[in-house]
């Protein structure tokens, strides 16, 4: 009875005030943004082309590349698990896409398939070999870095697969909206997609859970080596995703596509609040970490800071933001 | 008394410990003499771990009244190492080694350096660690890795560790749990080598035909006091049997008749669970029926395998056997199974296989339940909203709103909630490990109501409780496990906690002899 008198009962105005401020700020995504505008305030007072037409679109071609992947790490990371060879995948599956449309003369749908195949079924593996024999992620997917890495070499022989059909030019040139292509397109309809299933689906609350506390969602009905398997599908078709629409901007198949995306996309979404141990983040807070990185980096280039110094800054800014996050969460969340 | 009290080696005199407003410990004393082995006896809760915890400095001298002696000195130990440099050992009941090293490096972990500086002699290491062991008569190869060994001989490594300090006073917390006859007796002649060196134990154990078999005294705690000492001229088992179950504070539990003429709701055949690691206890050849509207408990001691038989029904643990929901045949291979058969367990660790930490309250009670909670997919919010407020309400969850998060609520909240949980699916069988570990008389006792309501709306309820007194009260029928198998049956009023002690200590007896009889 006491319960419910608590729960329904409306909470005096300034308590109320307060509640709802701490749940503001305890929301995950409020951090991130907020600082997210401060450094583009900040840029933007020092050089005030920083937020010029050319170097906006700039920043977010990049960002649709490496957030695309960011998406599938989200999930992944929500699930309890990681990925690090999301580069050499993307890479892979483009150069595997580009012979198929140029050495095997195949439609060029067919080979876009096929990229996203190759991307799904390393997925695939690395979800099965961590599940079922208990290799942890970390030596799976780094081991599949360097496989994916070698396996590029092989497939090209070391040259870039060019010239590539002319539909994937057109694909790449395309100017949909203010010089943002399909890329950009993709990037926010998976986002929107993905944000939706893991917040409010029956899948994305048992994403959580498996991620949370696996042997809990064990018990209470869940399979959870289908979501982790699962996971890590979508984060290979997504980086394999990725990795086309990067020859496609490109116009050649290079066999340094997503080389280093790694640990940008983990330090971009680990900015964004989610979290390395699993069961808690968003895809929007793993998209917007991302997009703050790549504000930094762009913004140190034009303000005039030493190229070695934007490594730097995203080295601090990662471990700020996770400090931040720890004391965010003891103090809002913990403590309210 | 006075020649005991003259060589006495370890004692402790008045100690009172309280947690919280409850009082642990009211005035307790103990004392062991050299190359004595002491059994501390006691019902769970009795104070046994609290008494050996305060003896071996985990809880620190200050937090507790009264005094504690060694050789005459009064000591106060600040933390376990403190203990350990006087000179009194602990061997913990869980094993604790260090899988990935090797024998003579666990033996002598934390102190590898053996005074020559920051280096480690592995070959000294194995030389010392094969003479300790020689001197136990311990046959281990101190080059094997940890993770090679049994559970047993793990736990012998434990021992040895502990030898290494050369304590004049060693305390041993329920050293055969873990093991099979012959390894008992094999630990039994450590300890007799042990004894004739002088060292004095304190051996603190549930299993009495062990207390009758190796110990020269015993002293039996009831409710944080000295019920009775005992020397072992005098050592019988009834009258240990009697002096742990004897009048304690009256519990009220509500009323529940058994009902009468319902059908079975929960039929078990023949079902079998291996023991973890491949060790000792599993359930073994269990077969047992609870009524729709029925309250069955099982009783055993902690490692009697009551709760593999609970996991090996919800498809926790892969287990053979038969099993049907009202007449129902159902194949059960994982906790999904169980649940879709109508069959719902509740955990009897919350930390670890209860609750989720990075879901709120909400979602913690949902999880699992989702599905008539949402259309194609989709969660419906307000549909989930409305059931969590209503099953909260229902439980009296308490809890500032769907939205707070779990750290925050009491032990008893946190099951209460758990409670929600497995309820929402409105389940045909309930089984529960524990239900009532960890939380406050209030919340107890609403646990018990809940418990009884169930029943009599029709639910089929198997408990596991550790607290006799709890399980007798509350159930229509207690079955009795000893060793994973099912030793004696009573209802409700046939029997009380003493037929409980009685049948698993004959049970244990018969194992002891039939072991005896195999190793001569």
């Amino acid at each position: 009875m006491n319960s419910a008198a608590e729960v329904s009962s409306p909470p005096r105005d300034a308590q109320s005030f307060r509640r709802r401020l701490i749940g503001f700020i305890a929301v995950g995504e409020v951090g991130v943004l907020a600082a997210m505008a401060l450094l583009v305030a900040f840029f933007w007072l020092l050089e005030p082309a920083f937020l010029s037409e050319r170097n906006i679109r700039a920043i977010l071609n990049v960002v649709s590349f490496v957030g695309i992947i960011a998406i599938g790490q989200t999930i992944l990371l929500v699930a309890g698990e990681f990925d690090l060879s999301v580069g050499s995948v993307a890479g892979l599956s483009a150069v595997v896409a580009g012979k198929l449309m140029t050495a095997a003369a195949l439609p060029v749908t067919a080979a876009i398939l096929g990229g996203i195949g190759v991307g799904a079924l390393i997925g695939l593996l690395n979800g099965l070999i961590v599940v079922r024999l208990g290799i942890p992620a970390f030596i799976q997917t780094l081991g599949m870095l360097f496989i994916g890495q070698g396996l590029i070499q092989v497939v090209t022989g070391g040259y870039p697969v060019y010239p590539l059909p002319d539909a994937i030019n057109d694909i790449g040139g395309t100017d949909l909206v203010f010089g943002l292509g399909w890329s950009f397109a993709f990037f926010i309809i998976a986002a929107i997609i993905a944000d939706f299933v893991l917040r409010r689906t029956v899948l994305g609350r048992n994403m959580y859970a498996t991620g949370g506390n696996k042997e809990v969602a064990h018990l209470v009905g869940i399979n959870t080596n289908a979501y982790k398997i699962g996971a890590f599908i979508t984060v290979g078709a997504l980086s394999a995703i990725a990795g086309m629409f990067v020859m496609a901007d490109l116009g050649s198949g290079g066999t340094s596509i997503g080389s280093g995306w790694e640990l940008t996309v983990i330090a971009g979404v680990v900015v964004g609040g989610v979290s390395l141990f699993g069961g808690a983040g968003t895809v929007a807070g793993g998209v917007v970490g991302i997009l703050l990185l790549k504000i930094v980096q762009s913004g140190l280039v034009v303000i005039g800071v030493n190229s070695n110094w934007q490594q730097i800054a995203v080295g601090v800014i990662m471990v700020m933001a996770v400090g931040l996050d720890i004391v965010r969460r003891r103090y809002f969340i913990a403590g309210a | 008394m006075s020649d005991i009290t003259r060589q006495t080696l370890f004692s402790a005199t008045a100690i009172v410990k309280n947690f919280g407003g409850v009082q642990a410990l009211r005035g307790v004393d103990f004392d062991v003499i050299p190359g004595e082995i002491h059994a501390l006896l006691g019902q769970n809760g009795a104070g046994k771990s609290t008494l050996v915890k305060i003896l071996n400095g985990v809880h620190p001298a200050g937090s507790h009244t009264g005094t504690i002696q060694l050789d005459g000195q009064s000591v106060s130990f600040a933390s376990p190492a403190d203990a350990r440099s006087s000179g009194v050992g602990y061997v913990p009941q869980e094993i604790e080694v260090l899988e990935q090293l090797s024998v003579a490096e666990n033996v002598f972990a934390g102190r590898t350096g053996l005074g020559a500086g920051m280096l480690v002699y592995q070959r000294k290491l194995e030389q010392r660690a094969g003479e300790i062991f020689a001197d136990l008569g311990i046959d281990i190869n101190p080059r094997a890795y940890v993770a090679s060994l049994t559970s047993a001989q793990r736990h012998l490594v434990m021992i040895a560790r502990a030898i290494v300090m050369k304590p004049r006073v060693l305390m041993l917390d329920e050293p055969t749990a873990s093991l099979s006859g012959t390894e008992v007796d094999a630990l039994f002649s450590v300890l007799r080598r042990l004894k004739a060196q002088g060292v004095a134990m304190i051996y603190i154990t549930h299993r009495l035909p062990e207390v009758l078999a190796i110990c020269d005294r015993a002293t039996v705690l009831r409710d944080g006091q000295v019920a009775v000492r005992i020397a072992r001229e005098d050592f019988d088992a009834e009258t240990f049997i009697f002096s742990m179950s004897g009048q304690r504070l009256q519990r009220l539990f509500p009323e529940h008749a058994a009902p009468v003429g319902t059908p079975t709701a929960l039929d078990v055949r023949h079902l079998t669970v291996a023991g973890h690691s491949g060790a000792v206890h599993g359930a073994n050849d269990i077969s047992l029926s609870v009524a729709a509207g029925e309250i069955v408990g099982l009783a055993g001691l902690l490692g009697s395998g009551r709760s593999e038989i609970l996991h090996g029904i919800y498809g926790r643990v892969p287990a053979e056997g038969a099993i049907r929901v009202n007449g129902q045949s159902v194949a059960v291979r994982s906790p999904a199974d169980a649940r879709a058969a109508g069959i719902a367990l509740l955990t009897e660790d919350r930390k670890r296989d209860g609750l989720l930490f990075n879901l709120p309250v909400g979602a913690n009670i949902t999880i699992g339940n989702l599905a008539p909670l949402s259309r194609h997919g989709m969660v419906r919010g307000w549909l989930e909203r409305s059931s969590i407020l209503a099953a909260m309400r229902a439980l009296n969850v308490k809890a500032s709103s769907p939205q707070a998060a779990v750290t925050h609520l009491s032990g008893g909240n946190q099951q209460k909630l758990l409670f929600a949980r497995v309820l929402m699916r409105a389940p045909k069988v309930l089984l529960l490990d524990e239900p009532t570990k960890g939380v406050d008389a209030a919340t107890r006792h609403e646990i018990y109501r809940l418990v009884v309501e169930l029943a009599e709306k029709g639910v089929a309820l198997l408990i596991v409780a550790s607290e006799l007194e709890e399980l007798i009260g509350l159930c229509d029928r207690c079955l009795v496990v000893a060793d994973g198998r099912i030793v004696d049956e009573f209802n409700r009023g046939e029997g009380g906690e003493d037929r409980v002690l009685r049948s698993v200590t004959s049970a244990q007896a018969e194992r002891h002899a039939m072991a005896a009889q195999a190793s001569s």
